[in-house]
């Protein structure tokens, strides 16, 4: 009965669908095709209501990846989540959040699109607060209130784009793109990119989603949740590229880079350090498709996909074995125990920071040299450039403490490897991060992008990676005893830890004042104002009035009787006298 | 059920409707007057009873104004006859018609006996004079209907309907206010059409007829009856959704005629009376849900010594009517798609 469990079911189906997916976007890569379905549901005063489906390259692509990283981590959560009494309605869950992600790769039409936005930020809100305690509540309450930012920005595009008659915005995106309105739904769509991929004032979510089972860590911070936005704006390249926004977007962008990278040499916990770490690919992905490049933020959104999974997945595996100890001070020396694990981990982290031949090395260098190729300013520059060597420093200091460092937690301790549910569903994405690169880049390019710069300028990625592994060498050798210099520089240490202030910012900087101003309401409107001229006030003039009418229902019966016939005989005097 | 059984009752209860059917009839208005005058002996013989001085009083107090009214009805049409010609509308003449026929059917500024009578009356008695008995001077008054006098009778019928029972805790009283005001919207529906007025008079007789015959079963004559009355859950239920439905509250059936009337006023540009209209429903609503809300909530008694069980096949009748009471909304929009 156990192998017929709801993982292994929907791995399989998720697999197949892969492989269909997978032979589908070649053949449509082949013959250039695009497929558009399209079903009317309601037309109202020439206002269209579609269901739509777009089926190109782009889509059928991402959603191979999708599926395979969602059948990978369903399998790796059937071991991970084995002792979970309702692991069913978590495998639930997991499916469901890959439905809305299906729904919102596969639609062009903004109305089908807030389908699977809103299904993504409800269900990954549930998710998030899977293990329920106080933490992962109030992580899952910011997670989703900061996705509803961008909700709502959706709700309000579709507000603005029903001049057109339709809500199609594939066929708008150029043929309006001149249009005024059309400059606010762009600057909407900014918004709300940004929210799902926690872009730098709505960052905060992102590390605070650390919360959830580590399987839905894997897919939401590889292909799933974060990338949503991504993939939106990159559906959307082409009415962006013009506005002022854009060029906000790539600032903020570059800045979420930079501070994600500092961020994560400041943190000592697993998990969130690979949050991190997907911050900061993000802010690259958003920043180069700020720069026009829409197709290199697509080739790296899925490389760093594959990778960012596994390594995921190792971090859930060594939390596992470290007796769900997340604290990167307390492992150490694990290539010497766990072997596979640590090969998994520790290819996935070279991959991330780019090393040649590995998935990330392909699309992040692509990158990083179409932006020393174009036109930029000295600011955007330095924050592409320094955040690749934050990078590299980060990861070096995560592979130090974890695969060479002493090992710090009990003194006997059995460090069990030989999961092999675990290590298979690792090794398929494995298998992908090594090969996913060189693949990709000859699928989506039709022809080989043209690189022409001076040495250093070329030699540029590798400086900063040597200074980055250097540095987080050095760094790494600070371990638990050693006196640190935290306290010297309190303040700004405190501003680079906690993410430039994001999270308060986004948590008691909009709770604290709007309580108090609808304290304030209540007291005067509520029980004050209001009260007393409707409710109480009505109910006492109603109840005054009803008084009086008893006093002239009390009379003696005679005096009605008299009264109606003086009623009746003035009238007739009146005839007489007409 | 001793009601129907008795053959003396049956008999004048045969006579009341007839003598209905008479008046409104009759192509004469002394015909209608004689109808008014069978009506109203045949009405007295079902209300009192030797053993009981509130019902006697209460038919003594009955004869007085309907005959003081029929004096009055019979007076101005013979005068309306001696003055001019048949077919002449008179101002003052028509007031003189109007206001006798109101005092038969206990409308506002003649209303003061309805609301005593009511009191001494058992609830079937109470159901018959809030609807049957207002057939007749309702339908009379179509025949000369004046309408400067009447739109504003409309206005003071709604005001006083549901200003006079806010602060009611006598059930007979407080339905006798609610048919005081729901008079309000029946003349207005008779002022438009009179199919209009057929359509209010059958629903609200209907819902009328739900709540009357419930409290005829448990016995309430007081709001504090409810408080600590040990119904089952669902009698109350029931009670809750036919005063909802009696107030007019939308998904009910009793919203559909005043819905029309709403419909119709305003059709008709008579902004002021439907501007009332609605304004007094809510309290009319409000002092229907206090009935009850109470009982379902703050004063939601069980004890547990003292039980009532009512086993009675008229709870069938009655369920399936607050079941009609409930979705007949829903279903008329069913049928007339």
């Amino acid at each position: 009965m156990n192998k017929f469990s709801l993982c292994y079911i929907s791995f399989f189906f998720l697999f197949f669908f892969m492989l269909i997916n997978f032979f589908m976007s070649i053949y449509f890569i082949m013959n250039q095709m695009v497929m558009f379905l399209e079903w009317e549901i309601i037309s109202l005063n020439s206002m269209n209501l579609v269901m739509s489906i777009l089926l190109d390259s782009i889509s059928l692509m991402f959603m191979m990846f999708v599926f395979l990283i969602s059948s990978s981590v369903i399998m790796y959560s059937k071991s991970y989540m084995g002792s979970e009494l309702n692991l069913n309605r978590f495998i639930i869950l997991v499916l469901l959040f890959v439905f809305s992600m299906i729904l919102l790769i596969i639609s062009p039409n903004i109305i089908s699109i807030i389908l699977g936005w809103d299904g993504l930020g409800l269900v990954s809100y549930c998710l998030v607060i899977y293990y329920q305690n106080m933490k992962s509540y109030n992580a899952g309450m910011l997670t989703v209130l900061s996705n509803r930012v961008g909700d709502v920005m959706i709700l309000m595009v579709i507000a603005w784009m029903m001049n057109y008659g339709s809500w199609n915005y594939i066929f708008y995106v150029d043929f309006m793109s001149n249009d005024w309105s059309m400059k606010i739904i762009s600057f909407m769509i900014i918004l709300a990119a940004m929210t799902k991929s926690a872009q730098i004032p709505f960052s905060s979510w992102l590390p605070a989603a650390m919360a959830a089972p580590t399987p839905v860590s894997a897919l939401v911070h590889s292909s799933t949740l974060v990338t949503a936005g991504v993939y939106l704006l990159i559906r959307f390249n082409n009415l962006l590229m013009d506005t002022l926004f854009i060029k906000m977007l790539m600032l903020l962008s570059g800045l979420t880079m930079f501070m994600a990278g500092i961020c994560a040499n400041y943190e000592y916990d697993l998990k969130k350090i690979i949050a991190l770490s997907t911050l900061s690919q993000l802010g690259l992905m958003m920043s180069i498709l700020s720069m026009g490049y829409c197709e290199l933020a697509y080739f790296h959104l899925l490389t760093h996909a594959m990778f960012k999974a596994l390594l995921f997945m190792c971090a859930g595996k060594l939390i596992h074995l470290m007796n769900d100890n997340q604290d990167i001070r307390l492992m150490g020396g694990l290539s010497l125990y766990i072997p596979l694990t640590s090969l998994c981990l520790n290819i996935s982290n070279l991959a991330l920071c780019g090393i040649p031949f590995l998935a990330g090395f392909y699309s992040k260098d692509l990158i990083l040299e179409v932006v020393s190729m174009s036109n930029l300013n000295i600011l955007v520059f330095n924050l592409y450039y320094i955040s690749t060597g934050l990078t590299m420093f980060y990861t070096i200091r995560l592979l130090m403490y974890l695969m060479v460092n002493d090992y710090n937690l009990l003194s006997i301790y059995n460090l069990f490897e030989e999961d092999y549910i675990m290590l298979k569903s690792m090794f398929i994405l494995l298998f992908m991060s090594l090969i996913s690169g060189s693949f990709l880049s000859w699928m989506i390019f039709s022809y080989p992008y043209m690189i022409y710069l001076p040495f250093n300028l070329k030699m540029m990625v590798i400086y900063v990676s040597l200074l980055g592994l250097l540095m987080g060498n050095l760094v790494s050798n600070t371990n638990i005893y050693s006196l640190n210099k935290f306290f010297l520089f309190y303040k700004l240490s405190s501003f680079l830890t906690l993410m430039w202030f994001m999270p308060m910012l986004s948590t008691f900087g909009l709770n604290y004042y709007f309580l108090k101003f609808g304290q304030k309401l209540l007291k005067n409107i509520d029980m004050g104002w209001s009260e007393l001229y409707s409710g109480q006030g009505m109910f006492k003039i109603i109840k005054y009035y009803s008084l009086i009418n008893y006093i002239y229902q009390m009379n003696n019966f005679k005096i009605y009787l008299y009264s109606f016939v003086l009623w009746m005989m003035i009238y007739i005097f009146m005839i007489l006298l007409m | 059920m001793l009601f129907f059984f008795n053959s003396n009752k049956m008999f004048f209860l045969f006579t009341l409707f007839f003598s209905t059917l008479i008046s409104i009839s009759s192509n004469s208005w002394l015909g209608c007057w004689i109808g008014l005058e069978i009506n109203l002996l045949s009405f007295i013989p079902l209300i009192s009873n030797p053993h009981n001085l509130l019902n006697s009083e209460a038919s003594l107090k009955y004869f007085l104004t309907q005959s003081i009214a029929s004096i009055n009805f019979l007076f101005s049409i013979i005068l309306s006859l001696f003055l001019m010609k048949n077919f002449f509308m008179n101002n003052f003449i028509s007031i003189l018609i109007n206001s006798s026929l109101l005092m038969k059917m206990g409308s506002t500024p003649f209303h003061f006996w309805f609301p005593n009578i009511m009191e001494g009356l058992s609830w079937l008695n109470c159901f018959i004079l809030m609807t049957w008995q207002k057939i007749t001077p309702m339908i009379l008054l179509s025949y000369y209907f004046n309408m400067n006098f009447l739109m504003f009778i409309m206005i003071l019928n709604v005001l006083i309907g549901a200003i006079g029972g806010f602060n009611q805790t006598s059930l007979r009283k407080l339905m006798a206010f609610s048919s005081i005001n729901n008079l309000g919207w029946m003349l207005s529906a008779l002022m438009i059409s009179e199919n209009l007025w057929m359509i209010y008079f059958f629903l609200y007789s209907f819902l009328i007829s739900i709540m009357c015959f419930l409290f005829y079963m448990l016995n309430i004559f007081y709001i504090n009856q409810m408080f600590n009355f040990n119904m089952k859950f669902l009698i109350k239920l029931s009670i809750m959704i036919n005063f909802l439905s009696l107030g007019g509250l939308p998904p009910f059936l009793g919203f559909f005629p005043k819905w029309l009337i709403i419909n119709y006023l305003i059709l008709n540009k008579l902004y002021i009376i439907s501007f009332f209209f609605i304004f007094m429903s809510l309290i009319m609503l409000i002092f229907y849900i206090r009935i009850i809300y109470s009982s379902f909530m703050f004063f939601s008694f069980k004890f547990k010594w003292f039980k009532i069980y009512i086993k009675n096949n008229f709870f069938i009748m009655i369920n399936f009517f607050s079941f009609i009471s409930l979705l007949g909304m829903i279903f008329s929009t069913l049928f007339f798609m």
